[in-house]
């Protein structure tokens, strides 16, 4: 064997770069939306106490795990998740594949039906957990961009798209 | 033709179709190294008469093992285990799965126990826990609607611990399907128009769904043309051999469809109103499509068009102009309603407001219609909508579907 030599796949650590810096802000933003839009706060609201759940891409990462504590506050509770229960496990099947969503090249939806995902978990948590990430998008992304990641642009008032806006942005890099 | 950027795509179900397919099941078990099957029903198909004939048709060529006719209408976890008892004792080599989906997805629980030699069910719950072939299962549907006999989940439900338990996996794809006209012959007109709708829905909405793909469209195509073409003529004629066996392979192509293409909001809707009002699924089904149609017209009118071809045959379809197909597939939709309704004398429901219980009591009260679009937000289906829907959507789906009035497409956000 020792003539030959093993070729293992790449790590493509520039695409799992991209997609590990997403993933710490959505997890913030998510964080930060749960304080700050109403809707967001309500998805939380109807989920178990200690739910947690977690983003990531197979094989090997990276993840963002989020959770809900005891007193009901939405945490981002970091990229790894260890021995952690988790709730609702949603894995990208592919480091390609999470390129295609993080570049908004392919909206959630589309990535679901094309089988991207891997989904383990309630099926009334994912449909909570994707509304959340919908609207995460939408406070986080401009229109024209934003427009490719959800199924329908909604038609918020000034003051919750704007205000609301500048509010998660800054909450999410305060980490608050 | 649509053709996704990726897709993927299963079914390798073998079918056996035809008017004595029955009298192949001795070859295709013996194809699968198997002799001793337990048979699986319920009592209104034993009752129907249904399981002589399959056991009359295969008893010269088959040791039958043993059988059970025990399964309640909801599969069960305590049935599964004591059906797996069953096949142990006797020492079957197999299982043959005759009814609807609660026989089917019984089945391949106990198929998943006597296989993996498992003394609890829930460590296989859940999608990829199952890591190799099961013993041989053959399925025989005994309606022509649900498509379980090529779909790869089953649900078992433990009633002791109120759990819901689903299993996923390629390994609970039955071996063989059969279809043969007799098994369905003498289901009565309403439950031939119910569950031949939701086949129909089955099709329709794998074909105007975000994860179709050119495989279950030809799937669904063929599906929509055999169930639109011969439906009203089974209800005319119960007895037409023909016809029934057409409406069979019309809902196993539409179960090939949406088992890899999944479906959307008449489905996100149908299991709520199913849930919280006890509707008949394939009613709910009937009632919803033309709604959920109307309301995804924005995202795919396009291809809801194209279903005229298949709803309504050629001649119709080049005499309407491109931009009034969906429209056009939409409204013989509605008809094909209407001509059921008339075809059974009335008990087929043309809207929610319609449906009754056996003493004539509403099903659906109108003050439940906000419990039902508030379920539906909680189903799985709609990742599959090409359209979103929010709550007020599904309220106002769900209105007009109970009022009987085509949806007013103004109100629809966004448009």
């Amino acid at each position: 064997m020792d003539d030959f030599k093993e070729i293992t796949s790449g790590n493509k650590p520039f695409k799992r770069a991209y997609v590990a810096i997403m993933l710490w802000f959505v997890g913030r933003a998510i964080q930060a939306a749960a304080r700050v839009d109403k809707n967001v706060k309500g998805e939380f609201k109807k989920l178990p106490e200690g739910f947690t759940f977690c983003l990531g891409v197979l094989p090997k990462g990276p993840y963002m795990i989020v959770g809900k504590n005891e007193k009901g506050r939405v945490k981002y509770l970091g990229w790894e998740p260890g021995g952690r229960r988790i709730d609702l496990d949603m894995k990208i099947k592919s480091i390609e594949a999470a390129i295609l969503m993080f570049t908004f090249q392919e909206s959630t939806a589309i990535a679901t039906a094309r089988d991207r995902m891997i989904v383990d978990g309630e099926v009334p948590h994912a449909c909570a957990i994707v509304r959340v990430l919908d609207i995460g998008e939408v406070y986080l992304l401009p229109k024209f961009i934003a427009r490719q990641a959800v199924k329908r642009y909604p038609a918020w008032s000034f003051g919750r798209k704007y205000i609301g806006r500048v509010r998660i942005y800054f909450r999410s890099i305060l980490g608050y | 033709m649509y053709l996704p950027e990726y897709y993927e795509f299963c079914c390798r179900v073998k079918m056996i179709a035809g008017h004595d397919a029955l009298e192949k099941i001795p070859e295709a078990l013996a194809q699968l190294h198997a002799g001793r099957p337990l048979i699986i029903t319920d009592k209104g198909v034993s009752g129907a008469g249904l399981v002589d004939t399959v056991v009359d048709a295969i008893k010269d060529g088959v040791d039958i093992g043993a059988m059970a006719d025990d399964v309640p209408q909801d599969s069960s976890l305590k049935v599964v285990n004591h059906l797996a008892d069953v096949y142990r004792d006797n020492k079957c080599d197999s299982i043959i799965a005759v009814g609807g989906g609660s026989v089917m997805d019984t089945a391949k629980g106990v198929n998943i126990v006597v296989s993996e030699n498992a003394d609890d069910l829930m460590k296989f719950s859940g999608a990829g826990a199952l890591k190799r072939a099961l013993r041989p299962l053959i399925v025989i549907p005994t309606t022509s609607g649900t498509g379980s006999e090529v779909t790869l989940v089953a649900v078992v439900k433990d009633h002791e611990r109120h759990l819901k338990m689903a299993f996923a996996s390629y390994f609970l794809l039955p071996n063989v399907a059969i279809l043969d006209s007799r098994m369905t012959l003498t289901l009565p007109p309403a439950i031939t128009a119910s569950t031949a709708m939701d086949a129909m829905a089955h099709a329709v909405e794998a074909y105007t769904g975000l994860a179709k793909n050119p495989m279950s469209d030809a799937n669904a195509i063929a599906a929509i043309s055999l169930i639109s073409n011969n439906l009203l003529n089974v209800l005319k004629n119960p007895s037409d051999r023909e016809g029934r066996l057409a409406l069979a392979n019309g809902a196993t192509l539409a179960g090939a469809a949406f088992s890899n293409s999944m479906v959307g909001v008449v489905h996100a809707l149908g299991h709520a109103t199913g849930s919280m009002c006890g509707v008949p699924h394939g009613v709910c089904m009937s009632i919803l499509l033309p709604y959920g149609l109307e309301y995804n017209m924005r995202k795919n009118a396009h291809f809801t068009g194209e279903l005229l071809l298949p709803l309504a045959g050629a001649e119709v379809y080049v005499s309407t102009p491109k931009h009034l197909r969906a429209e056009g597939a939409i409204a013989y939709i509605r008809k094909m309603n209407q001509d059921i309704h008339n075809a059974t004398d009335g008990r087929h429901a043309r809207f929610l407001e319609e449906v009754k219980d056996r003493d004539g009591k509403r099903m659906v009260p109108r003050e439940k219609l906000e419990a039902i679009a508030g379920a539906a937000l909680d189903d799985g289906s709609i990742f599959y909508n090409p359209e979103e829907c929010d709550y007020e959507d599904f309220l106002m789906i769900i209105r007009a579907a109970w009022e009987g009035a085509p949806l007013d497409r103004t109100l629809i956000k966004g448009v």
